[in-house]
């Protein structure tokens, strides 16, 4: 069953890409639809409490020991959550552009939704490694085709930037897989179960940490971020930043720790210092942005530098909130990156001090982004306090001041966001948002939607925490530092 | 045997068809020729040990399964460049005949290299290959470059050869053997001095690493890439390389493995310094043919990380039969969309491909394929080649994988060079390019085999020699 999360979206895009047909977005939006249908239906059948399910394990290398294995527990089945409920919207979202080449640039989303799919769900390290690289084909060709004036640089950087830190990570995984046991095997359990020796065990975190920490990102290597998310088409910049990302952090979970916990004692305290670090100093220059792509791009570095430091400290308060907020940032940041979009395509700016009053005449409009801000910011009943409560809850557990720092986080959210949101909204109306429409059904349905998951994620956090209680227990029983 | 019979039978009867003036059979017959010589040589991987594979010819060849993969690979590859050649060869007039009877000529030689015992067989087998290749490479004899190439070539082949033959003489003088299991047996035996062993030894690798263009042996292949012809180029990049790799590895997997901790450490430094130079002068390169050979050269560094895989694990000849085969068929496809490309506007850089995507999205789509390919990300089989390599040395030498990571990244940069001018790039030239009958089926011959190779790699990389 799992499968077909892969295969669907997969064969979806290359009937896209070759056949080109006419009303490409209805079909991408239908396949994608079809796939959401399909997650939805495994997981009204996920047992909670139950271990590995839905598995699908075939030989294809198999005399090597590299096998298409899948399976879901919890924390791949919040994943998949967030990639097949986003990317219908992202789909969806590109309703009202005209975007050129549409059954090439959809072709191309589904694509990347299958890959992110197959990252999400793979047992097999190799496995986990081809479908991590694949989703970077997609995203590479969306970027440099569709996006802005800066695009063949910036997404050229961003291209070898991620497959650079990937490659240490295979050399990482190569030298795990060398040291099973027998002909070798890159199963989960196997690599797993592999004593290392804490010099070893330090090169393979490290190897693991480059393609998460670029992937993230993580300071310092979010360098080609900022400028990525700017010059990317709106679809691009939302498939990275609330889907992508996550890959990186996922990683952590599912890869990096377990298969190098002999080195975390070492690394721990460089590694969440790094993102603590990076959490301050992003938000600091998000409160200097007055570009709202660049503004909630460096949001962005922040929010995910919180998520990373939670699962690096490795307790299960931390790591519960860091799948959580995942979700959470997902759906928020696409909210955020959406309505930019709406303003940049109403008033042909996307400059703080040049929109302004825009509350006045699209009052619908300033509501639902009120809303998905508040996500963001973290207020109580939004999705994002509870996420950001137990994740700062983590990293207190682990280091009071480490905790103590990451908690400005949400004190510069609240300057940098809401200063953003005052001046666009409220104040005297400027020229570019003069007479500013207010949104229609098409962007009123993504946005409704978002705002009501930030919504209903607030008051039962529950509903995502009770998914992954059992599997966070199981994979810290397993991996113990 | 009957691969080399069949080949050699064709190129004569191509020599005189060619005299009678029906130029129109004349591809018709190679391509029969050599999908027949390919399909026997399948037949027999088939068949397997029945026919006796390990039969030797009086010690100088031995068909075993090992020297049928490896001619199934040169024979797979030569199909798709005599289905190119439709459009490679179409300005040769009365000369067409020729070129058909030295390129299955040159294809003798390559099955030779790959299929010997012995080393004069070896000796005669790059001879065989390289000769008419020298002829092949000026074939455009109106062509000052081609002029260039050709002269070249035969000056640093000729050269090359020679080393190889002192080489040779070298080691017969002190095993006083020419056969290779011979040899071995006296290098196992021999417990004194080696210094003349190892002197051939290290003769042979510098005469080898001329042949496969590896750094610093490797001044010779940019001029002379680009100055021929692109399809004897095409030819050269692949079909020589592979046989090149094929004797290499056979040679010193038989004859010198015990001597893998004198010439290992050779062999690594020029595999680190041919996969670091090699991609970054690539990097600089304008015109495509100039930066394939430095891609090729690039590659043979990658391949040399299967030639130290002997005596470490048993599957580095896989991994190399592996690679050879989707670099072969990549580059092929490559060299095939910018034959079309180049010589429909008369524009031989980079910038020729600019706006392809949407001038020709099957041409350009294949490009992608290909350049994905050779620049090795996954899932092309071209990731899954260099895989095998990486794991066959990670134990024994981890820095060189490391090496060969870094210079792998480094290579995407010049490989999307092509891509974004095919499609990212919104200033438009006033190019056009159609796709010629008969070349249709080749392009989808290579997609088919490359897509094939990175679903069920296992099939190859499982394969027994």
């Amino acid at each position: 069953m799992s499968l077909y999360l892969i295969l669907l979206p997969i064969l979806g895009a290359l009937a896209l890409l070759i056949f080109r047909p006419n009303g490409a977005h209805t079909w991408a939006m239908g396949v994608s639809m079809a796939v959401q249908a399909l997650t939805l239906y495994l997981l009204s059948g996920f047992d909670a409490s139950g271990g590995l399910q839905f598995g699908v394990d075939l030989p294809w290398m198999a005399e090597v020991g590299f096998r298409f294995h899948l399976e879901i527990d919890g924390i791949t089945l919040v994943m998949l959550l967030l990639t097949n409920l986003l990317a219908p919207l992202i789909i969806f979202s590109g309703f009202s552009v005209q975007t050129p080449y549409p059954a090439r640039y959809y072709g191309l989303v589904l694509l990347m939704q299958g890959a992110l799919n197959g990252a999400f769900l793979a047992w097999d390290g190799l496995l986990f490694y081809v479908f991590y690289e694949l989703a970077l084909i997609p995203i590479y060709f969306i970027c440099a085709i569709w996006g802005g004036v800066e695009r063949i640089r910036v997404t050229l950087k961003f291209f070898i930037y991620t497959f650079i830190g990937s490659l240490f990570m295979l050399l990482a995984l190569l030298y795990v897989y060398l040291q099973t046991p027998g002909s070798h095997s890159f199963q989960w359990d196997d690599l797993v179960a592999v004593q290392l020796s804490p010099g070893a065990a330090w090169w393979v975190a490290l190897g693991f940490f480059a393609a998460f920490a670029v992937k993230m990102p993580i300071f310092p290597f979010h360098t080609w971020q900022p400028d990525t998310y700017v010059s990317a088409p709106t679809g691009g910049t939302m498939l990275l930043s609330a889907i992508m990302l996550k890959m990186g952090a996922y990683g952590v979970i599912r890869w990096m720790i377990p298969l190098a916990p002999e080195s975390m004692h070492d690394l721990m305290p460089v590694f969440t210092g790094l993102s603590v670090f990076g959490v301050v100093y992003a938000s600091l220059i998000a409160i200097k942005q007055t570009d709202l792509k660049r503004l909630i791009a460096y949001s962005s570095i922040a929010h995910v530098g919180l998520i990373a430091a939670g699962l690096f400290v490795w307790n299960k308060v931390g790591v519960q909130g860091g799948i959580l907020q995942m979700l959470n940032h997902g759906i928020t940041v696409l909210g955020l990156f959406f309505a930019v979009d709406i303003l940049e395509r109403r008033s042909g700016t996307r400059g703080v001090y040049e929109l302004g009053g825009i509350a006045r005449t699209a009052p619908v409009f300033a509501t639902l982004f009120m809303i998905i801000l508040l996500g963001s910011l973290a207020v109580p009943l939004t999705n994002g306090f509870v996420g950001e409560f137990l994740l700062l809850l983590g990293i207190w557990q682990y280091h009071p001041v480490m905790g103590a720092v990451a908690g400005l986080t949400i004190i510069f959210a609240a300057v940098y966001l809401l200063r953003a949101f005052g001046l666009t909204m409220f104040g005297t109306q400027q020229v570019p948002s003069n007479n500013f429409a207010d949104i229609h059904i098409g962007e009123y349905t993504v946005l409704g939607i978002l705002a009501l998951l930030v919504l209903v994620l607030g008051f039962f956090p529950q509903l995502i925490l009770g998914l992954t209680d059992y599997s966070v227990d199981r994979i810290l029983g397993v991996v113990q530092l | 045997m009957k691969s080399i019979l069949i080949l050699f039978l064709t190129a004569l009867a191509v020599l005189f068809t060619g005299l009678t003036g029906r130029r129109a059979w004349l591809r018709t017959i190679t391509l029969v020729g050599v999908a027949l010589a390919l399909g026997i040589a399948m037949l027999d991987i088939w068949q397997g040990d029945a026919l006796g594979l390990n039969t030797r010819y009086a010690s100088m060849f031995v068909f075993d399964r090992f020297a049928l993969a490896f001619s199934a690979t040169i024979l797979t590859t030569l199909v798709l460049l005599v289905g190119l050649s439709g459009w490679g060869f179409r300005q040769l007039q009365e000369t067409l005949g020729d070129n058909y009877g030295l390129l299955l000529f040159s294809a003798c030689g390559a099955l030779v290299m790959v299929s010997f015992t012995n080393m004069t067989m070896l000796f005669l087998g790059i001879e065989i290959l390289s000769i008419p290749l020298y002829v092949l490479a000026g074939s455009r004899r109106n062509d000052p470059a081609s002029n260039e190439a050709a002269l070249k070539y035969f000056i640093m082949g000729a050269f090359a050869t020679g080393i190889i033959l002192y080489g040779i003489a070298l080691v017969y003088g002190a095993t006083g053997q020419f056969d290779v299991y011979r040899i071995a047996e006296k290098v196992a035996a021999s417990d004194g001095s080696r210094s003349m062993l190892h002197l051939g030894l290290l003769v042979i690798i510098i005469g080898l690493g001329f042949k496969i263009s590896a750094v610093p042996f490797h001044f010779w292949a940019p001029d002379v890439y680009q100055g021929s012809p692109t399809l004897i180029t095409a030819f050269m990049a692949t079909v020589v390389k592979t046989a090149g790799f094929a004797a290499f590895f056979r040679l010193f997997s038989t004859a010198f493995s015990d001597l893998s901790a004198f010439w290992g450490p050779a062999v690594a430094a020029m595999s680190a310094i041919t996969m670091i130079l090699a991609n970054t002068t690539a990097l600089f390169q304008q015109d495509f043919k100039r930066m394939m050979a430095y891609s090729s050269i690039a590659h043979a560094g990658y391949m040399l990380m299967g030639i130290l895989s002997i005596n470490q694990t048993d599957t580095g000849g896989q991994a190399i039969l592996y690679y050879t085969l989707v670099y072969s068929v990549s580059t092929a496809v490559a060299f095939g969309v910018y034959m079309l490309v180049s010589e429909q506007n008369a524009d031989r850089s980079l910038e020729a491909f600019r706006g392809l995507g949407q001038k020709h999205p099957l041409l350009a789509a294949l490009m992608t394929l290909a350049l994905l390919t050779l620049a090795g990300i996954p899932p092309t089989a071209g990731f899954f080649g260099k895989y095998m390599l990486f794991v066959a040395i990670f134990d024994q030498y981890p820095y060189l994988v490391v090496i060969a990571v870094v210079s792998a990244a480094i290579s995407i940069y010049y490989y999307f060079k092509v891509i974004i001018e095919m499609y990212f790039t919104r200033e438009d030239n006033a190019y056009s390019v159609q796709m010629p009958r008969g070349f249709q089926w080749v392009m989808w011959l290579g997609v088919v085999l490359l897509a094939v190779w990175s679903i069920w790699p296992g099939q190859i990389l499982g394969f027994r020699f």
